[in-house]
């Protein structure tokens, strides 16, 4: 038995959608257009160059073709470049590998039929917010990581200089920061870097 | 319900070789693919013959480019993959292009693979949940926009926001509950209790279901049952004394179809949404319906699965006769934008989307089994297979209170 949840907030949101096709204008770049505009959103198509996207753009489609296997996009693979699913032609490894480093969360076959569309897109936009907060969420770990290894040096040369236990090293660090209103791991990075400097 | 038996332009089942060509002696081969038997049967036997006398009116008015319309009548007992493959037997054996047919989500489904194969064309004559669009199918019966949320628009603000929902459990209903619960959640409302009961569940599970809505008491019962289902349910709610008139059941799919079987007299009081009823005054709808009873009986009653399986014939034969022929790739180059006087009012296939622009109503049943129109869209509606989001229109917070609650003749 199924019950009726809330409507995930992707779907709710298709219809301010600004979706950037970069295909040409046959069959299929016609039938991606029309089920497109039948979900609803907003699409511009392109074809076969785009130098810069238009903005708010919050996802794209691609095909695969030889002309945009040799174009470059300077908007593609940044942090912010919106999702891309790939139109696919040919399965031949040349075009895969160009599909793998597009980081695609789905891809669209041809010929493009209209039903799919709909849930590659869920996917696509889901999947990239998932994976954009994942990111997000490694780089503060690593951030925390580099001030533990930094406050861990610290403590070290304090131990070492004025022969306390790590706990006490630790406290004075702490002490130390409080007084000159500083982080502990600023105070810590100043100590590794006088400690450094002597060390020659 | 009563069967049909052959008719003249009727061909049951027979096999044949015949190749259906563009030659004006040949008749036009149409496959149907409607239950004779089965949990949907009563619907779908009044779309069958609804198709028939469609057909006989086609012929008798000299048929379409001088050929006649013959339908090669199947029964898939409402088992998804009979569909499938007679489907693919009426395409492969009987030369057929064009199919009509298919009642429940899961048959339509099935038969969606083989049309597009064979570039056949399916006429789909019943309301369902959307979120389709195939170039093979063309959508005559209403999509949620249609009924689900004039109907969700019209209870929510006539009757109140504390809901409970029942229905059958496939995912037509479950998709109604989707819209009726977003819808319910934004008022601020409550969804008191969600039952999906068996298809074929027996009606013990239905006086179940109706002693539990008793207790909770909500403003009104959403129901998405469909089919046999449907007697059970209005039975249980009588059963055990809820009253039509404070607490209805409010259906997109309760028809004069099942009002038939399970009698006015529990009908009486609830309330259903449909881009048709039998009771619509058009001159259209009132020929139509009494040619029906004269060739199939003054008791048939008609209903909205009854007027998309009716009109989408007159539709076809229209666009068949535009291009000449039964080709699906030059029929589709026509049917969009095609406009025709269907008992409902005038409809539309729409341009882009293969589905048909209808006028919805609200519907209260009366003692005779039939509905008074309490509120209806001021024109025609487009349909929007790919919506999520809805709003409801503002016609259906516009109708005076009492009008709702009394019903229309009382």
């Amino acid at each position: 038995m199924k019950r009726a949840t809330e409507t995930p907030s992707i779907l709710r949101d298709l219809r301010s959608l600004k979706v950037v096709v970069i295909h040409p204008q046959d069959q299929d770049g016609e039938e991606l257009l029309a089920q497109l505009q039948r979900i609803g959103c907003e699409v511009q198509m392109f074809w076969p160059q785009l130098e810069c996207l238009p903005p708010d753009t919050g996802l794209v489609l691609m095909a695969m073709r030889p002309e945009t296997l040799g174009t470059s996009f300077p908007w593609l693979g940044t942090n912010t470049s919106p999702p891309v699913i790939p139109v696919v032609t040919y399965e031949n490894p040349i075009t895969i590998e160009a599909v793998l480093r597009l980081n695609a969360f789905a891809t669209i076959p041809s010929p493009v039929r209209s039903f799919g569309l709909l849930t590659a897109i869920a996917v696509a936009l889901t999947q990239c917010k998932v994976s954009r907060a994942r990111e997000r969420y490694i780089e503060r770990l690593e951030q925390k990581q580099a001030k533990l290894r930094v406050i861990q040096q610290a403590k070290q040369i304090v131990m070492n200089a004025r022969k306390v236990s790590e706990e006490e090293a630790y406290q004075l660090l702490r002490s130390q920061a409080m007084v000159k209103r500083e982080q502990i791991e600023t105070i810590a990075s100043e100590i590794v870097k006088a400690h450094e400097t002597l060390s020659f | 319900m009563r069967t049909t038996g052959a008719s003249p332009t009727v061909t049951m089942t027979r096999k044949d070789s015949g190749f259906a060509s563009g030659d004006a002696s040949t008749p036009i081969r149409i496959g149907v693919l409607y239950s004779r038997s089965g949990v949907t049967s009563a619907a779908e036997i009044t779309q069958l013959q609804a198709t028939m006398l469609a057909a006989e009116e086609i012929n008798r008015a000299g048929g379409v480019c001088g050929r006649e319309i013959e339908l090669v009548c199947v029964d898939p007992q409402c088992v998804p993959r009979r569909y499938a493959s007679l489907a693919e037997q009426l395409i492969v054996e009987h030369r057929a292009r064009v199919i009509v047919g298919c009642y429940m989500s899961s048959t339509r489904k099935a038969v969606i693979p083989i049309v597009e194969r064979h570039n056949a064309l399916l006429f789909y004559a019943t309301p369902y949940e959307g979120f389709e669009y195939s170039r093979n199918v063309i959508y005559t019966g209403a999509a949620p926009n249609q009924n689900t949320l004039p109907l969700a628009g019209f209870m929510l603000s006539q009757f109140g926001s504390r809901v409970s929902m029942i229905g059958s459990d496939y995912v037509c209903p479950y998709e109604s509950n989707r819209v009726m619960s977003d819808l319910i959640l934004e008022r601020g409302g409550e969804k008191v209790d969600e039952t999906y009961l068996a298809l074929d569940a027996p009606w013990q599970s239905y006086l179940e279901a109706a002693q539990r809505i008793r207790q909770l008491a909500p403003d009104f019962i959403f129901s998405t049952v469909v089919g046999e289902g449907i007697p059970h349910l209005y039975r249980a709610f009588a059963h055990v004394g809820l009253d039509p008139y404070r607490m209805p059941i409010a259906s997109h799919m309760t028809s004069e179809a099942e009002i038939a079987v399970m009698g006015s007299d529990l009908a009486e009081g609830h309330i259903t949404s449909a881009a048709y009823f039998q009771s619509v005054g058009t001159a259209a709808n009132q020929a139509a319906v009494a040619r029906y009873q004269e060739r199939f009986g003054a008791a048939q009653t008609t209903n909205m699965c009854w007027e998309a399986a009716y009109f989408q014939m007159h539709l076809l034969a229209d666009a068949i006769r535009r291009v000449g022929s039964d080709d699906p790739a030059l029929l589709l180059r026509v049917l969009p934008g095609l406009e025709y006087d269907a008992p409902q009012g005038r409809i539309r296939i729409d341009e882009h989307n293969n589905h048909t622009y209808l006028h919805p109503l609200i519907g209260r049943v009366n003692a005779r089994g039939q509905f008074d129109v309490i509120s209806r869209a001021p024109a025609r509606v487009k349909a929007d297979p790919y919506v999520v989001s809805h709003t409801p229109p503002a016609w259906t917070a516009a109708v005076p209170a009492e009008l709702a609650r009394a019903g229309g003749d009382r």
